[in-house]
């Protein structure tokens, strides 16, 4: 019963923070460290265990500390494998490819044709497909496509999935009228190859680089659009202390996961199982988002805002005035005319915000009534966080100060994160002590983006728990040469592309019976378009699609909205059915990659909805429009003249409707919705 | 059986590595007749009646005379810390009465569901770990307070696979939105066919209720034809690239489902089809219909269906209390027993469990004279059904029906029961994500034997 006393006289909302909430992890390499926390053991004896252990808990290291995962060291350059087919390497990657291939007693497919490669390198690069333009030969093309804007429209995509970027946070934040800026700022740094090293820089701690100006706070959104849970201040601290402590939980796991490929915030209750992250690491963390706040910053210098700072403020002290006029059925004209002329007469009153952050240090205290929380920002203050016990901020030890993670001291000192809220630091960490780890984890995403497969395949989990890299010496290799290439993406994208290994066929009997999963790349893996480039592939063939770059986001069901997916309004409260049923990913949650589904709803939408008939009805006119039978049609959607067979299906369908406007939509829209629309091979 | 249905996560990444998504699951498990759980179940499915904005538990199934004893005063017991200021006990009207064989103690406000006493499974002590509605909510939907993790709907659709692979598994209906919205049935990082499909029931036109389940344009005959052409288009396709790709496969499945499901679903939600005396015995209103439609889907292979009330948080009373519960109380006793009576006459109550309850209850002190303050320390619901054990009342809560007192069901414990009657171990019915194997009770949950039938 000592489980129920305990409950009923902690205060509720806390208590289940004594038992580890959440991470309960099977690892049986580890067993000895956990076995303290194994669920087998009766409940009952675990609390009194975690009782009588509590104070000991955290400062007992376990008999084995974790050790170093494979991630977390230098870089090595390995010389080329030999290989026997010396003729088929075109790039270094391809060396150590085919050595696994061969080793395996398996042949590389051969290359695919140019038709092929030419969609396939279209989608990879832009979302898009081919223009019919694009018939030069595959080295021009990749340049061509780097050097368009779209590029920075598709690849953002991916990032803005691991950012869990949202249009829409809640109401009683600041508000994100103007959260479009970072998407958009994104576009812009990866369409101008902005070093990796300096991106991640600049999302963190931009406001503290003396090249960067007010207007590139927008960077900040990666922290600024953070997701922010709801506080009843007129609940206890106590209550309210776990709502802000798992909000710091979720920075720190966004940050970690992201840039790190770890999982950090597993720390936040005990030390890591598997990796060699202490809770105190945990908390030197945490610390740098427990002295930030979620704020509006201006994107122009304090000479235009403070202006427009104190009309808005005027602005806002005469609505409220006009509001209780109104109540007393009293006249508003003078105060109106009032805010007319302070608006008109304020340069840059609608001066764009930045979603960004401020240096502010949250402190959790009683209301000034006694009865409630006060959320207490200490501006310009930092502050450390003393240690959670069991992740309890009820039940709190030493404090800590700000640092790195401790895994990657230099010379046994981790580095301080001190300078205000310690952003500066801990992005530089990021890409200098941690540089080989961070550096992985962004050529392996980039990779499986292009191979549909990581060479570590869990592509934000690099620690122990993750997977081994399929082709190690490759990604060091790779790695290193994309750190000495100035951290270039599209440095990266052409060593990839320019492969033979990536330019593969994907048609493969024997690689597909030997090796299903593909581990061995002796083929190119078969994708299916996800839902933003299979949306605005539609658009594009229908000509529809509006190609107006950036701005403000706009409903995915507006039956207006033609421009490209990457725009449609993200919302976390309220997804979009037709988002959720394609896999696009929880916007309030960092998401490594697409789980993708292939479901009846999803046909359902290909069947049915409206938008599927109205792009269907545009390509259906344009059809009949076309003389020389499907050529046109089929040039225009897969960049083939029809075969035979497929010619006479069509003919079929169409026979004695040829003036039907209806049966050539409907024939348009069996092929919108086909397999061959859907997949790239 | 071909494939086990609880998979591991391996295996599930691997068969969504391969594309084959939610069909190849359901299909199989269709063919095979059902899932294969960890031991026998009890229930194959759930209808869970959710009471959003939270009922309070005394007025219907837990008599507390010492609330008339100690009516405007706040003794020690009864000065617990809730969402707002609250003041001195307030008695609750309602006279009880034993029902059934069991004796079950009823109060007069369920006259229709007292027929059924002797099904139901009284939770009297269930608690939760806060007093807002959307951190309630959240915990009981999807076992965490913390946003982002799979709802309870999405774990069973995940564990247990479809019945009937022309119909989701998880089927969510409500006339209008509750808080919080749809957080609530998310499928977070589970698998997309896992998440709930959100049915507005306002309208009982079963075209309008699934999105895109109807196309008004084209006749039945016409999009026949329309799916063969895509369908020979797709075969050429596949044979070109060797004909075993499972995705491409899995893709021609899904239109040919997504094609009957025009048809299944449309008659699995229309109402209009039952008998004039079943739709009698329901009696009318959105709650009515919503049993009706829980019923249709459950006997049509749907897995999990949860029923909210109404928008918003109907049962939210923290004013004019006793009114409200009234009235409330009047709008669900008929559709619930008719609920319980037609599942019971078509053999499906033994393996259908029926779960009633809010996200957390109401205080026996008042708020604003005559209203209720939010109780996360204590609160009621009540299983029938699906091995839950009849015209029982487990646990107690205190004198006052504040806190739970003896025989405590924390919201973990209520989850862990619910799957072990589906025949599934909670602690074993796990998900790899972000480096941990996540679970719908967390590190807790604990099955209390006295429940189960």
């Amino acid at each position: 019963m000592i489980c129920q006393t305990m409950r009923i006289f902690v205060s509720i909302a806390t208590v289940r923070r004594i038992t580890l909430r959440f991470c309960w992890v099977k690892a049986p390499v580890f067993e000895p460290c956990i076995g303290f926390v194994s669920l087998s053991v009766p409940r009952l004896v675990l609390v009194l265990l975690a009782l009588v252990a509590m104070p000991a808990a955290l400062a007992k290291k376990p008999a084995l500390p974790p050790q170093t995962p494979w991630s977390f060291k230098p870089l090595q350059q390995a010389p080329l494998p030999a290989v026997k087919n010396t003729a088929w390497p075109q790039t270094r990657i391809d060396w150590f490819i085919l050595a696994k291939i061969e080793a395996a007693g398996l042949q590389p497919s051969h290359r695919t044709d140019e038709r092929t490669l030419t969609r396939r390198l279209s989608f990879d690069l832009t979302g898009l497909p081919p223009a019919k333009s694009e018939i030069s030969n595959l080295k021009s093309q990749i340049s061509s496509l780097l050097a368009s804007p779209h590029y920075g429209e598709r690849w953002a995509r991916h990032w803005l999935d691991l950012a869990r970027y949202t249009d829409q946070t809640p109401d009683w934040l600041d508000s994100t009228k103007y959260a479009y800026l970072y998407r958009d700022w994104v576009v812009r740094a990866l369409n101008e190859d902005m070093p990796y090293d300096q991106f991640v820089i600049r999302q963190l701690a931009t406001d503290y680089l003396p090249e960067s100006g007010p207007q590139d706070r927008v960077a900040l959104g990666f922290i600024g659009l953070s997701p922010s849970y709801f506080k009843e201040l007129q609940l206890p601290p106590s209550i309210i202390k776990t709502t802000v402590a798992d909000e710091w939980e979720e920075h720190v796991d966004a940050i970690g996961r992201t840039f790190l490929g770890l999982t950090v915030a597993c720390a936040r209750c005990h030390d890591h199982k598997s990796d060699p992250i202490t809770t105190r690491d945990y908390y030197a963390l945490a610390g740098v988002f427990a002295s930030v706040r979620m704020t509006e910053r201006p994107t122009m210098g304090d000479e235009f805002w403070l202006p427009v700072k104190k009309a808005r403020e005027d602005v806002a002290a005469m609505d409220k005035q006009i509001g209780e006029l109104k109540k007393k059925k009293q006249p508003t004209v003078e105060i109106e005319r009032k805010i007319a002329s302070i608006k008109s007469g304020t340069p840059h009153y609608n001066m764009l915000m930045a979603n960004a952050v401020e240096e502010a240090a949250l402190f959790v205290v009683d209301a000034d009534n006694k009865k409630g929380t006060k959320l207490d920002y200490k501006t310009g203050m930092a502050r450390d966080l003393e240690m959670q016990k069991r992740g309890n901020p009820n039940d709190t030890g030493e404090i800590v100060p700000r640092q790195f993670l401790s895994a990657f001291s230099i010379k046994g000192q981790p580095r301080k994160l001190v300078t205000g809220s310690g952003r500066l630091e801990l992005a530089h960490a990021l890409v200098e002590e941690a540089a080989p780890l961070t550096a992985r984890v962004i050529v392996n995403r980039v990779w499986k983006h292009h191979f549909g497969r990581g060479i570590v395949d869990t592509p934000s989990e690099f620690g122990n728990l993750g997977d081994a890299p399929s082709h190690p010496e490759l990604l060091d290799d790779l790695t290193a040469r994309f750190i000495a290439n100035g951290w270039s993406l599209k440095w990266l994208h052409r060593e990839i592309l320019n492969s033979a290994s990536w330019q593969q066929s994907s048609v493969a009997p024997e690689s597909e019976r030997r090796d299903p999963e593909n581990k061995l790349l002796s083929r190119m893996t078969r994708r299916r378009l996800d839902w933003e480039s299979w949306r605005d592939a539609v658009l594009t063939v229908t000509g529809t699609l509006d190609l107006q770059f950036g701005g403000p986001a706009l409903s995915v069901s507006d039956a207006k909205n033609a421009r490209r997916s990457l725009y449609s309004a993200s919302n976390r409260q309220d997804m979009e059915p037709m988002l959720r049923i394609h896999d696009v990913p929880d916007p309030g949650a960092h998401s490594p990659w697409r789980t993708e589904t292939i479901t009846p709803l999803q046909g359902l939408f290909a069947l049915n909805s409206p938008f599927m008939q109205q792009q269907a009805d545009s390509l259906g006119a344009w059809m009949q429009k076309q003389p020389g039978g499907f050529d046109a049609v089929f040039a225009r959607l897969f960049q083939r003249p029809p075969t035979m067979s497929e010619h006479d299906a069509l003919h079929d369908f169409l026979r004695d409707r040829e003036k039907d406007t209806a049966a050539w939509s409907q024939c348009a829209q069996a092929l919108l919705a086909g397999n061959e629309f859907l997949f790239v091979d | 059986m071909k494939m086990p249905p609880l998979i591991t996560r391996r295996e599930a990444i691997t068969r969504m590595g391969g594309g084959l998504g939610a069909l190849g699951l359901a299909a199989s498990l269709n063919a095979a007749g059902g899932a294969r759980t960890h031991f026998m179940p009890r229930a194959k499915r759930v209808i869970h009646l959710f009471m959003n904005g939270g009922p309070f538990g005394p007025d219907f199934l837990d008599p507390k005379p010492s609330l008339t004893k100690y009516a405007g005063q706040r003794p020690d017991g009864a000065d617990l810390r809730t969402e707002r200021p609250t003041g001195g006990l307030m008695p609750s009207p309602f006279a009880y009465a034993p029902q059934g064989e069991s004796g079950l103690m009823m109060s007069e406000l369920l006259p229709n569901l007292a027929r059924h006493a002797d099904d139901l499974c009284v939770l009297r002590s269930c608690h939760t770990d806060n007093p807002n509605h959307g951190p309630a909510l959240l915990l009981m939907n999807n076992g965490t307070m913390t946003e982002r993790v799979p709802s309870m709907g999405s774990w069973l659709s995940y564990g247990l696979g479809n019945e009937n692979a022309n119909l989701p598994s998880y089927v969510v209906l409500c006339p209008g939105r509750p808080v919080r919205f749809s957080i609530l049935w998310s499928s977070a990082f589970l698998p997309a066919q896992h998440q709930g499909v959100y049915i507005n029931h306002t309208n009982l036109d079963a075209k309008q209720m699934i999105p895109w389940l109807h196309n008004e344009r084209i006749s039945a005959t016409d999009q026949r034809r329309q799916l063969d052409l895509m369908q020979q288009l797709n075969h050429a396709h596949l044979a070109a690239r060797g004909g075993a790709d499972v995705a491409l496969n899995g893709r021609i499945e899904a239109m040919e489902t997504a094609y009957r499901m025009q048809s299944a679903a449309t008659d699995a939600f229309d109402v209009s089809r039952e008998p004039t005396k079943v739709r009698e015995m329901y009696g009318t209103g959105h709650f009515a219909n919503g049993c009706l439609l829980a019923r249709r889907l459950c006997e049509r292979g749907v897995r999990f269906v949860q029923l909210y009330y109404g928008n918003g948080q109907p049962w939210d009373s923290h004013s004019n209390h006793d009114a409200t519960s009234r009235k409330l109380a009047a709008d669900i006793d008929r559709p619930i027993a008719a609920l319980l009576g037609d599942l019971k006459q078509r053999g499906m109550l033994d393996d259908t469990l029926v779960v009633w309850g809010g996200e957390f209850g109401r205080t026996p002190v008042t708020e604003n004279g005559n209203g209720r303050d939010h109780n996360p320390h204590g609160f009621l619901m009540w299983m029938a059904g699906g091995g839950a054990k009849g015209g029982t009342a487990y646990g107690e809560s205190d004198e006052f029906g504040f806190k739970a007192a003896v025989n405590k069901m924390h919201v973990h414990d209520v989850h862990a029961t619910l799957l072990h009657l589906l025949g599934i171990d909670h602690e074993r019915l796990t998900y790899r994500y972000a480096g941990r194997d996540y679970r719908l009770t967390d590190v807790h949950g604990r099955v209390p034997r006295d429940v189960l039938a």
